[in-house]
């Protein structure tokens, strides 16, 4: 199976059934969700911004060579643009995975690349201010 | 040579505007040369542009990468998606 790689207008909805992957003993899920403050301000959403074709070629890129270091069974990776809500998911990754400590070591590294390498921006919707800034945490 | 150069987050929000059009007088310029006259034509990038990279046709490039009139080029600077 190889990587695959999607990028998605709005929050990302709860998958319908498991993730099977032929030979897996290990199947592992990372959701990242909007954090309800930023810089202890109330937030109301993010708004994500990607640079495609890019974004999705820089995820590819990661993906497979995880794929390959880590010698994994599968990869889904799937990211938000546009506005998310407090709450709701915006990043997911899965890692299908003959063990588990290939798995957990892939997913940590995969999150460390995509945060310095994948050309997406997030900016916050403050709940007291109709202003927005760009932020890089 | 004719170049418009993309910008995104940060940069675009200091700049007020999401591309710069350039022109470089050298036929055929490198990424340092973009960086050079994207300095001048936007001063308020300039705090900006030394920990920004350039990416040409979606891709991260070095500073001596030459340029053709049908590249795509874009400064990426501090990411923030996951």
């Amino acid at each position: 199976m190889s990587a695959q790689v999607a990028i998605i207008d709005g929050p990302l909805l709860e998958t319908a059934g498991a993730w099977s992957v032929a030979e897996a003993g290990a199947i592992v899920t990372f959701a990242g969700v909007v954090r309800p403050t930023e810089d202890g301000r109330p937030l109301l959403a993010l708004d994500y911004e990607a640079y495609e074709p890019m974004a999705t070629k820089t995820l590819q890129r990661i993906a497979a060579k995880h794929m390959d270091r880590f010698g994994l069974l599968g990869m889904s990776v799937e990211h938000s643009r546009g506005r998310v809500a407090v709450g709701a998911c915006s990043f997911r990754l899965r890692v299908a995975a003959r063990h588990r400590k290939e798995a957990l070591d892939a997913m940590d590294t995969f999150i460390d690349e995509l945060k310095r390498d994948a050309p997406i921006w997030k900016r916050p919707v403050f709940a007291d201010a109709t202003s927005t800034a760009e932020t890089s945490s | 040579m004719e170049m418009t150069v993309l910008l995104f987050g940060r940069e675009a929000d200091v700049a007020g505007r999401s591309s710069v059009a350039l022109r470089i007088e050298n036929a055929q310029p490198t990424c340092r040369d973009v960086r050079e006259a994207l300095g001048a034509a936007e001063p308020s990038l300039l705090p900006l542009l030394c920990r920004g990279r350039l990416a040409v046709n979606h891709e991260f490039v070095a500073d001596d990468r030459v340029l053709t009139p049908d590249d795509e080029v874009a400064l990426i600077g501090m990411v923030s998606g996951g």
